[in-house]
């Protein structure tokens, strides 16, 4: 989507009415040039009010990026010409408009790419059973008909059934045609928390914040009585592009002091920060602990108040001898563990320095500062718990924040924050009903952890649970909107795992890593070319979004595919897409919300006529709402305006802090448990560590002391540097890699610190391989003092770009430098990883990345 | 470095050249008028200056190839009023059409020797005020690697170092042209030829000495100025252009000053003509070497200050 | 009032995401390589050893700061004085144009520009820069830059009002002194920024830094 479109356009007719040309004139001061066709270069379309129509559709931005913005199209005679966010109501920033972010804004150049997946494909050396199998990922390809491609799909799905049973296929598309898979005796699963680390299992100790909907801390605008924000680990600016950033400086404005803990000088604390403390990656519990050390030892109640007591004994089970649960040894309380008293390692700042790089009279301010500023409130990214053995490091977030009293009071919090809560918790002011889709359920109840699935795949064995290894024979993969392959842990082993089973098959939008190690390929509609859908990138705002464009080339929606599979296989279509997806939307329309504007409850959002009804061409009742149906779907958007003090603020906690007694926590005591046994037995029980009730300390795997082989003497090992692989700008996860502008904007460079880099003779922009025990990737270096020494970073989510002859990646995929390595949760460890870096020598020349040629396999017909 | 930036040098050392030539060309053929008369004198540099036009015209067909959208090209003359650039390509084409004219003129003898003298005087002026546009272009405030003495004096330099030696080769060849023609004043010819390589080899020692001193005090310059972009520009001559940087200045000495000393030497006597002819096409091609060398690092180079 | 459009930006709030730089290319149809609007980063800093605890190394004054650069349509437009195929031309409410009617491709504009405001599209072989959205603005619409910034670090108005409304500084490190072309812009600092000539910092983006 070059120089051919922009030639084509500026070749378009400009038919100049009288009516524009004075407008211009006007605007220009009226030079008499115009009346001679003068061209500025200008936009051909937004002049031509008088030749086509042009319409604006709001058109979703649908990825998993935590921002899910406004955009709109504008559609000229069935061409999109640009896109365009919120200008839907004034910007205030108490009721800020819903901007989309630099890869929003690129979005025409993702939907309308020259290398969109066209035709479907099947790989030229393929037959049934795998055909050259060691030739996936190096293939070439042959472009097929919808028929033969599900015939190929259905009749591999049967063969594999049929000689190994359900559960060899491990489906990992999260998506619709799951429904028909199960309907024909099911297919195995992954299971692992990508995103969120180790939270996941925490509900298990506050008794009931469901960290999927990211309820902690507080809303935005209660964020602003804050007087302390730490910014742990966390990166609006880049991770959760668009408002979050821009309400975090309006608390900065409000008063409030940032404080960064992050091992990088990052673009957010470029904004907010007042301080930057730099921390090694995975070591945030050592720093936790030395803090509590300081608290627990020099909190004095009378003079140096520290530590909360009334809150700890009313609400909180573990913290010292005098409140253990029962059935426990009143010996294993968190303030003993600390101190060391029944132990051999008291948790002092020059234990904790010793692990986290930070001074310990650092680690000393950072605690009597938590403490004695209220309130204070923690901003957890996921990033610092994205590590192995991260489980005790969540708790021991919370324990802290109870320690301090730093909960449950407004402008005071801990917890996960990001994403599409980040720096605003709160359940959702609005939202979408259901589609009515009943769900289907999965007969194989086999599910594989995504650290261990390819190593599954090699060694047919996988850990169920603790002490349960059962066998698993995965003969076909199926890929989707997951992207497994690309963003899951161990790549390195993955190439040889979509190497060994019989049959892969992706279903998606580009030639990514997953398409290009499948066997058959299908292409996929964009939600552009769908009738419509919903997102939700805050609790404020709901996008209702429209079809702009018909579906590009031979792209068919999912279902559509799960349909066809459905038909093949012999299971009933009717159950798989029971009514279809206007009527869904019809259906989650209806049982859209709103709060009501006292605060009291929820009210039907949308007023929907018979009329309205009858275009849509669906079955259901008019309704009365808020705004009319016509209204939602031509603004896209419906906001709830907020304004201070209004009846929608929100504090985590609120009302169990004001009365533990009326509102207990969904916990056995009804308190917050930081002594958990129900939450060590079910880490415990995933089969992978062994966890003890308290945050205690456990090496991490690949974390700091991995980076010396021999730790007692500080000598270091092989991989003596330690990676953590942070979201990047270029992309939301895998999506937009392939985009030209932003591979030009954003470049992958790999980031090290001046110190790391002269040792090794480096210059900026020298080509370097970075090793792990896992693989190899080729990058051009970054050096800045914005690094911490002895932690390096690169950014995740770049496709694979395997050099076969080297077994060198050259596209910086990060998950060639993770390993599958599963501990506790089970979570992806992406942040723990042991790395070396060295000057590359080798015959490889990187050329920047937007200079690469677009993955088109079939040319347009 | 693009096939467009090839043009600039290509265009700017042949245009300097050509006007270069043209000045020398028209002192030469006075003192040899005064020496023997002018149909020795137009004997001896009739073709030369044909070969100057035609140098002049490939200079400028160059010039087209750095142009993004050469359709639009007779626009460029419109902005005389504010744009250096815009004089120095009007400035240029009246350069060249009174080139041809004269030349045409001097061919065909047509109008009087004292009409054609004038023509001559103007293309001179002409020819001197298109070099000193050429100078003033690249006296913009956002690039301090140009925005100084050196940028004039080397162009000059240039004109005159080239124009000179250029001169030597085609008065040589001009000679073994006419000896072969015309024996009879073979002798003549050649007395007039040793005794304007002499000159010529005297200028070119002085203008090559001028370089040497202008050039290491102009990278002083850059340096002592302090901006980042100058500093940048010094940089550059080191790292990575050390190799240019300094063959550029070797090639210069050897080109002008060593085989300007033996080209003197070979055209003091009579019957050492071939080497003096070696000299001279030997000068002249290391000079030339030497200067597109150091004309690709003024480009090269270049930095601009702000955002550039 | 002053007759002259200018840009407002706002240091402080810059996060340096490049959302302009898209709304920009997507609203003029840009190629790979041309970027009327250009957002980078400008930083400095080292490690020292923490002089309270020497067996640790310390951030010493570490900072970064991002500046989002257009086109100045600067008061005193140097583009405009050099070209010499008259291309670019200053209008009556201060936007500078390039008549893309004229221009031959010569880049002389692009050595003019200290703020590197005019590209070369080799697609068209002729030079190309940010034109304040004059079709925008003639229907009432702000610049594509301005209304898509999620820090809204950025406002479009007459330079006077905007240096009565947010103060006269207009030249912040990496930009250029104000003094060579006078550009309308207004800019509120960083609270790390130096002014223009006084920084001992350098371009550490990786998209504009120097290798």
């Amino acid at each position: 989507m070059t120089e051919k479109d922009f030639l084509s356009k500026a070749l378009t007719d400009i038919a100049l009415t009288r009516r524009s040309f004075l407008k211009w004139s006007a605007a220009l001061g009226g030079s008499a040039v115009l009346a001679g066709g003068v061209n500025y270069g200008l936009k051909a379309a937004a002049v031509t009010a008088a030749v086509g129509e042009a319409t604006w559709v709001p058109s979703a931005c649908w990825h998993n990026c935590g921002g899910r913005c406004l955009l709109t199209v504008e559609v000229v005679d069935g061409v999109i010409q640009r896109v365009k966010t919120d200008d839907t109501h004034e910007d205030t920033p108490d009721f800020p408009q819903q901007r989309g972010c630099v890869r929003g804004r690129s979005q025409r150049m993702q939907v309308l790419a020259a290398d969109r997946l066209k035709y479907p494909m099947k790989r030229k050396n393929w037959s049934p059973g795998g055909g050259q199998k060691e030739l996936r990922g190096k293939d070439e390809w042959v472009r097929i008909s919808w028929d033969e491609a599900l015939d190929i799909l259905s009749s591999e799905t049967k063969r594999i059934v049929k000689n190994y049973g359900n559960e060899s296929i491990y489906s990992v598309t999260q998506g619709d045609v799951n429904r028909t898979l199960r309907l024909f005796g099911g297919h195995a699963s992954g299971w692992g928390m990508t995103s969120w680390g180790t939270w996941v299992d925490t509900p298990l100790i506050t008794g009931g914040y469901d960290v999927r909907y990211s309820n902690t801390g507080n809303d935005r605008l209660r964020l602003r009585d804050s007087k302390l924000i730490f910014m742990w680990a966390a990166n609006p600016a880049v991770s959760s592009n668009g408002s979050p950033t821009y309400n975090f400086l309006q608390a900065k404005k409000a008063g409030a002091k940032f404080i960064f803990v992050d091992p990088i000088y990052n673009d957010s604390a470029m904004v907010l920060a007042d301080d930057w403390v730099p921390i090694r990656p995975a070591t945030d519990l050592a720093l936790l602990l030395g803090m509590a050390y300081v608290m627990i030892t020099e909190d004095d109640p009378e003079k140096n108040p520290l530590i909360d007591w009334d809150f700890l004994d009313a609400g909180v089970v573990g913290f010292d001898e005098d409140h253990m649960p029962e059935g426990s040894d009143p010996k294993d309380n968190f303030k003993d563990y600390v101190l060391g008293t029944y132990n051999s390692q008291p948790r002092t700042p020059e234990w904790a320095a010793g692990i986290c790089g930070i001074p310990p009279y650092r680690i000393r301010s950072l605690a009597l500062e938590y403490a004695t500023t209220k309130p204070t409130t923690i901003i957890n990214g996921g990033a610092s718990t994205r590590i192995h053995n991260g489980s005790s490091t969540s708790q021991g977030f919370i324990t802290l924040a109870c320690m301090t009293g730093n909960i449950g009071i407004p402008g005071a919090g801990v917890g996960l924050s990001c994403h599409n809560r980040a720096g605003n918790a709160g359940p959702a002011l609005v939202s979408a009903g259901g589609s009515s889709v009943p769900g289907i359920s999965n007969p194989v109840d086999a599910r594989v952890n995504y650290n261990q699935s390819w190593e599954a795949v090699l060694t047919g064995k996988y850990i169920a649970a603790k002490d349960d290894i059962r066998d698993i024979n995965f003969q076909m993969i199926y890929h989707g909107g997951y992207i497994t392959a690309n963003q899951c842990t161990g790549l390195s082993k993955g190439i040889e795992a979509h190497r060994a089973v019989e049959f892969v098959v992706t279903q998606g939008h580009f030639h990514n890593t997953d398409a290009r190690y499948s066997d058959l390929v299908l292409p996929i509609t964009t939600q552009w070319e769908r009738y419509g859908t919903f997102t939700a990138g805050n609790r404020e705002a709901l996008f209702f979004s429209s079809q702009s464009i018909e579906p590009l080339y031979e792209a068919k929606d999912d279902m559509w595919v799960a349909v066809e599979l459905a038909k093949r296989l012999g299971v009933d279509p009717k159950e798989v897409e029971p009514f279809p997806l206007k009527q869904q939307i019809f259906n989650r329309l209806v049982g859209a919300k709103v709060i009501k504007s006292d605060g009291s409850g929820y009210e039907p959002l949308v007023t929907i006529t018979a009329s309205d009804i009858a275009e849509m061409g669906v079955e259901g009742e008019p309704q009365t709402g808020k705004i009319p149906y016509k209204e939602f779907k031509e603004k896209g958007i419906y906001q709830v305006p907020r304004s201070p003090n209004d009846k929608f603020g929100f504090t985590e906690f609120e009302d169990f802090r004001n009365d533990p007694e009326a509102f207990p926590r969904g916990t056995e005591s009804g308190k917050i448990e930081i002594y958990s046994q129900p939450y060590a037995d079910k880490v415990t029980g995933y089969g992978f560590s062994v966890k003890h009730p308290l945050p205690t300390y456990d090496k991490v795997t690949e974390g700091y002391e991995d980076t010396f082989g021999d730790f007692e003497n500080k000598i270091k090992g092989d991989y003596p540097l330690q990676l953590y692989t942070i979201h990047y700008q270029r992309r939301s996860h895998s999506i937009f890699d392939n985009v030209p502008w932003l591979r030009e904007f954003f470049p992958q460079e790999f980031t090290m610190s001046p110190s790391d880099a002269e040792s090794r003779g480096l210059k900026q922009g020298d080509q370097v391989l970075i090793s792990s025990r896992h693989g190899k990737v080729l990058r051009r270096v970054h050096i800045t003092e914005r690094m911490m020494p002895g932690v390096v970073t690169l950014g995740q989510g770049a496709w694979v770009e395997m050099d076969e002859k080297s077994g060198i990646d050259k596209a910086g995929c990060t998950n060639i430098l993770n390993g599958g390595i599963y501990t506790d949760q089970g979570n992806l460890g992406f942040n723990s990883c042991n790395a070396q870096v060295e000057k590359y020598t080798g015959p490889i020349n990187l050329e920047p990345d937007h200079t690469w040629a677009q993955r088109i396999i079939i040319e347009e017909a | 470095m693009e096939l467009r930036e090839w043009a600039l040098i290509a265009y700017s050392v042949l245009a300097q050249m050509s006007v270069g030539a043209f000045l020398i060309l028209g002192v030469v053929h006075f003192a040899a008028t005064r020496k023997a008369g002018m149909e020795e004198a137009d004997r001896l540099s009739d073709r030369v200056l044909v070969a100057i036009i035609i140098t002049l015209g490939l200079g400028m067909l160059a010039s087209l190839f750095h142009l993004g959208s050469v359709a639009n090209a007779p626009s460029a003359v419109t902005n005389f009023a504010t744009s250096w650039l815009s004089r120095e390509i009007l400035i240029g084409v009246v350069f060249a059409v009174l080139g041809i004219v004269f030349s045409a003129m001097q061919w065909f003898k047509l109008g009087s020797f004292a009409s054609r003298r004038v023509i001559a005087w103007i293309t001179a002026v002409v020819g001197i005020a298109l070099v000193y546009s050429m100078t003033q272009i690249y006296m913009l405030p956002t690039q301090p690697a140009w925005n100084n003495f050196a940028t004039p004096i080397t162009f000059f330099v240039t004109t005159l170092l080239l124009g000179s030696l250029a001169i030597g080769v085609a008065l040589v060849a001009n000679y073994a042209y006419v000896q072969k023609k015309n024996p009879d004043c073979a002798d003549v010819q050649c007395e007039l030829l040793r005794y304007v390589t002499r000159w010529i080899a005297v200028a070119a020692v002085v203008l090559v000495g001028i370089e040497l001193v202008v050039i290491p005090i102009y990278v002083a310059y850059l340096v002592a100025t302090g901006s980042a972009a100058a500093m940048a520009s010094a940089k550059m001559m080191v790292d990575p252009y050390s190799l240019v940087f300094t063959l550029r200045l070797v090639l210069a000495f050897i080109g002008a000053g060593v085989f300007g000393v033996f080209l003197y030497q070979n055209a003091t006597n009579p019957g050492q003509e071939k080497m003096m002819g070696y000299m001279a096409y030997g000068a002249f091609a290391l000079v030339l070497i030497a200067e597109v060398m150091g004309r690709f690092l003024f480009y090269a180079t270049q930095r601009g200050v702000g955002l550039m | 009032m002053s007759n002259q459009l200018a840009f407002y930006f706002d240091a402080s709030a810059c996060s340096g995401c490049k959302a302009c730089m898209a709304a920009c290319k997507d609203r003029s149809d840009l190629p790979v390589g041309v970027n009327w609007r250009k957002v980078f980063q400008y930083g400095g800093g080292g490690w020292v050893p923490d002089p309270l605890d020497p067996r640790y190394t310390l951030p010493n004054n570490i900072y970064s700061y991002a500046v989002s650069v257009a086109c100045m349509h600067c008061e005193n437009p140097l583009c405009a004085d050099v070209c010499p195929a008259s291309a670019i031309t200053k209008q009556a409410d201060g936007t500078v144009l390039i008549n893309t009617d004229l221009c031959i491709g010569c880049r002389y504009c692009e050595w003019a520009c200290p703020y590197g405001a005019p590209q070369f599209n080799e697609g068209t072989g002729q030079m190309t820069k940010c034109d304040f959205c004059v079709d925008l603005q003639a229907q009432g619409l702000n610049p594509a830059c301005v209304d898509a910034c999620v820090m809204r670090a950025l406002e479009v108005g007459d330079l006077d009002e905007l240096r009565q409304e947010h103060g006269s500084i207009d030249a912040i490190e990496p930009l250029p002194l104000a003094n060579i072309t006078k550009p309308a812009l207004v800019v509120k600092p960083h609270r790390h920024s130096s002014p223009s000539g006084q920084g001992a910092g350098r371009i550490n983006d990786p998209f504009a830094e120097e290798v």
